[in-house]
């Protein structure tokens, strides 16, 4: 029972998932930002992990920089002007790929974040348009804990996907110890955008069932200027849900980075939605009991099986009711108590004249057990 | 699922007949027989390890109270909770008699027959409805000293919840994939609102539960944190509205060569703080409201713009103050804020962002003054809205 290392085992899930988040993040090229207390090492796991891969990263503050510097620098030319780029965009051009690392973000007053528009989602720095290769980051405070923060203006805001930095006790522990573990960014096969296609075609099935997710601006400040659902960043999430699929990614940092780019109400719903997609249509179950397969996971069968139960009793004819029994017959076995809840609910809607089907019989003892069922 | 366990079957059924709306939770934990530990315990993981020989003993609905007590560990998020709380490595035992007050206050009377017996808020000297944090005392009482020993286990049952219930891992944690984060609060939210929908309709699901299924799929936001966007948010866009002006030159100007170029401006914007002093404005509130407009403002850098007016039917002199307690709250009697509003319009420098606190218990103008931006603090649990035109924060009592 010693030692903190374990302690906080959610916390440290978290922590992994926002780093593998912002792996497949950076090898999908969306523009991501890290939110997070000051001192959490969010500056520091960036550059380590453009180290570990090799790609130089240039570092620009914005809260120090002008509207200008992100815009050009007007030059006269002859008889025109120029908009020159500043160094760190010409050496990342000259590089051909790399980090561009805008830190401070949310330090930036309101007419540098204008500025910054084009440079974090088309990568265009004055007359300079940066290489595909050339992946954004940022970084933030959150503005309640910085001392002279903004929030972000919901434009910005809305070209990011926005990845919450937890502190990991355990990382730290570690990290002090042994030296800082860089992140790896995953190397995506090929051929990862051909599953753009479905990612896609999932998001346009959520949206049609909730068209009102589709572009829904925040009304209050503070949450402007985090994820919130727009046909922008509905199309990043489908990129980012695809290329976590071909990275491999865990389930908590596709959650993280769904949630991410369409912000925590639309990313929960629809996270939800696609649970519920893979549960089986109860009409179709009863329509062909035998084709029914009992979900492993108890929660998902407990949905299954109270479905069917429920279009069951919603419209109680005996060749209905009938299919319903056989289905929880095949469920019996496998999760007799999970069954026997919906069973209670098929044995109140029974067809006057209907004969009891032989699964009612393998309930029999469980409900007996639990007190259900008398004689 | 897992046959090793005996009696888990009808416990589970027993409670997923008697509390129909946490089923979903009840089947989503994943039982683990552990033989040998001598307990039932949940894990962060959602894994519920069970000694078969313990479960035995039990009747279905033991088994099934003690599934309930350990679900309501998981969905009240007791483990994620402890570390913010403060409870160390030797504090976990009074965390977890604290956690399980929470649980049993009205789980218990709603019918949860648990082995032994459980830990009540009487137990532990306090009034039932309350939270973890609130039974949680990080020290026993000092006339604890001379209990007897096992005096202060009074209500305790000696059955580990296991660290599910207090972030401390145990030797038995593992075995089989444990449910991920994200996939643990989409099973939480399912529960809320199976809670929500079977306390609409069957009326019978305990108020406890009900406030935290309200409080997990809608979150109070702090008006601290919503004042200070709003804020912060109206002073930005009076700052942001930089221009260029040809008055100075601009920094550039060494690069452009005979070009002249215009400078940036950036306007600094001034504020004023209408405060209703009307009879029925709380005193206290209208003072916490005051000192936190005040501290963000220092924050953002304009505390020396501030000035404030106080306001009833009539508009008190201007002051401009340096600390909310120098603020007098003259007044009484009837409210209009739209006279404070026209009084803050006519300053001179005219301030670009306008605080109002009230009570919400006045009229309003139609129209939002020109040229300046209306923040509103509603003061009080049950203020009236404010107009669409201007941004509201409810700062609620207590």
């Amino acid at each position: 029972m010693n030692g903190s290392g374990r302690r906080f085992a959610a916390g440290a899930q978290r922590h992994d998932a926002a780093i593998a988040a912002l792996g497949v993040a950076v090898a999908a090229r969306v523009p991501v930002l890290l939110w997070g207390a000051p001192g959490t090492g969010k500056t520091s796991t960036i550059r380590a992990m453009a180290e570990k891969m090799g790609w130089p990263c240039e570092t620009v503050i914005a809260s120090i920089r002008e509207p200008s510097d992100f815009a050009g620098l007007p030059v006269v030319v002859g008889d025109g002007v120029r908009f020159a780029p500043p160094g760190w965009a010409r050496r990342l051009a000259e590089a051909g790929r790399g980090l561009l690392f805008l830190d401070e973000l949310s330090t930036a007053p309101p007419a540098v974040q204008a500025a910054l528009l084009r440079v974090v989602l088309e990568r265009v720095v004055g007359d300079l348009a940066l290489p595909d290769a050339v992946s954004v980051v940022a970084a933030a405070n959150p503005p309640e804990q910085a001392a002279d923060g903004w929030d972000l203006s919901a434009p910005l805001a809305n070209r990011l996907c926005h990845l919450t930095w937890d502190i990991d006790p355990r990382a730290v522990a570690d990290g002090l110890a042994g030296g800082w573990a860089a992140p790896a960014v995953p190397d995506l096969p090929g051929r990862w955008e051909a599953g753009l296609g479905l990612a896609r075609g999932l998001v346009a099935a959520f949206l049609h069932a909730r068209p009102a997710l589709a572009c829904a601006p925040p009304s209050d400040a503070a949450s402007a200027g985090r994820g919130w659902p727009s046909p922008r960043t509905w199309d990043m999430a489908a990129r980012l849900l695809a290329a976590g699929d071909a990275a491999e990614a865990g389930e908590e940092a596709r959650s993280a980075l769904v949630r991410g780019s369409v912000g925590e109400g639309a990313g929960v719903e629809f996270l939800a939605w696609l649970a519920e997609m893979d549960l089986p249509d109860p009409e179709a179950v009863l329509a062909d009991p035998a084709s029914f397969v009992l979900p492993k996971r108890g929660d998902r069968a407990y949905a299954a099986l109270a479905a069917v139960a429920a279009v069951v009793a919603a419209d109680p004819t005996p060749q209905r009711w009938v299919a319903g029994w056989q289905v929880l017959g095949r469920a019996a076995s496998g999760a007799p108590d999970v069954a026997a809840v919906a069973a209670r609910t098929l044995a109140r809607c029974r067809p006057d004249g209907t004969r009891l089907p032989e699964e009612v019989k393998l309930f029999a003892p469980v409900l007996r057990d639990a007190g259900l069922l008398r004689g | 699922m897992n046959a090793t366990v005996p009696g888990l079957a009808a416990g589970r059924v027993w409670a997923a007949t008697r509390f129909p709306y946490l089923a979903t939770g009840l089947f989503g934990t994943q039982v683990v027989a552990d033989p040998g530990i001598g307990t039932v315990a949940v894990d962060e993981g959602w894994r519920l390890h069970a000694d078969p020989d313990l479960a035995a003993r039990w009747t279905p609905a033991q088994f099934g109270s003690v599934l309930v007590h350990h679900l309501c560990h998981l969905l009240r998020a007791h483990a994620e909770r402890a570390g913010p709380a403060g409870v160390t490595q030797d504090q976990a035992r009074r965390w977890v008699r604290a956690a399980d007050a929470e649980i049993n206050d009205d789980l218990v009377p709603a019918g949860l027959e648990l082995p032994g017996t459980p830990v009540l808020p009487a137990h532990l000297g306090a009034q039932p409805g309350l939270l973890a944090e609130q039974y949680f005392t990080p020290r026993p009482p000092r006339d604890g000293a001379f209990r007897l020993p096992g005096q202060e286990e009074a209500g305790g049952w000696d059955l580990d919840c296991g660290s599910g219930a207090d972030g401390c891992p145990r030797p038995w944690d593992g075995g089989g994939a444990p449910l991920a984060p994200w996939q643990a609060r989409l099973l939480a939210r399912q529960v809320a609102q199976d809670c929500l929908r079977h306390g609409r309709e069957a009326g019978n699901v305990p108020a406890g539960l009900l406030r935290w299924s309200d409080e997990l799929l809608e979150p109070a936001v702090d008006w601290r944190k919503a004042l200070a966007a709003e804020l912060r948010r109206a002073v930005a866009d009076t700052a942001g509205a930089v221009d260029y002006s040809y008055r100075r030159p601009s920094r550039r100007a060494a690069v452009a060569g005979d070009v002249v170029l215009p400078a940036l401006r950036r306007p600094v914007p001034d504020i004023a703080v209408v405060c209703d002093t009307s009879g029925s404005m709380s005193e206290e509130l209208l003072a916490v409201a005051l000192a936190e407009v005040e501290g963000l403002l220092r924050a953002v850098g304009l505390a020396r713009q501030v000035r404030v007016l106080a306001c009833d039917t009539a508009v008190g002199p201007v002051r401009r103050v340096s600390s909310a307690r120098q603020v007098e709250l003259v007044g009484g009697g009837g409210t209009d804020m739209g006279a404070g509003i026209d009084a803050a319009s006519r300053l001179r420098p005219r301030p670009a962002i306008a605080v109002v606190l009230t009570d919400g218990y006045t009229p309003w103008p139609d129209e939002p003054p020109r040229g300046m931006r209306v923040v509103v603090g509603l003061i009080g649990d049950d203020a009236p809205e404010a107009p669409g035109w201007a941004r509201a924060v409810r700062v609620p009592a207590g």
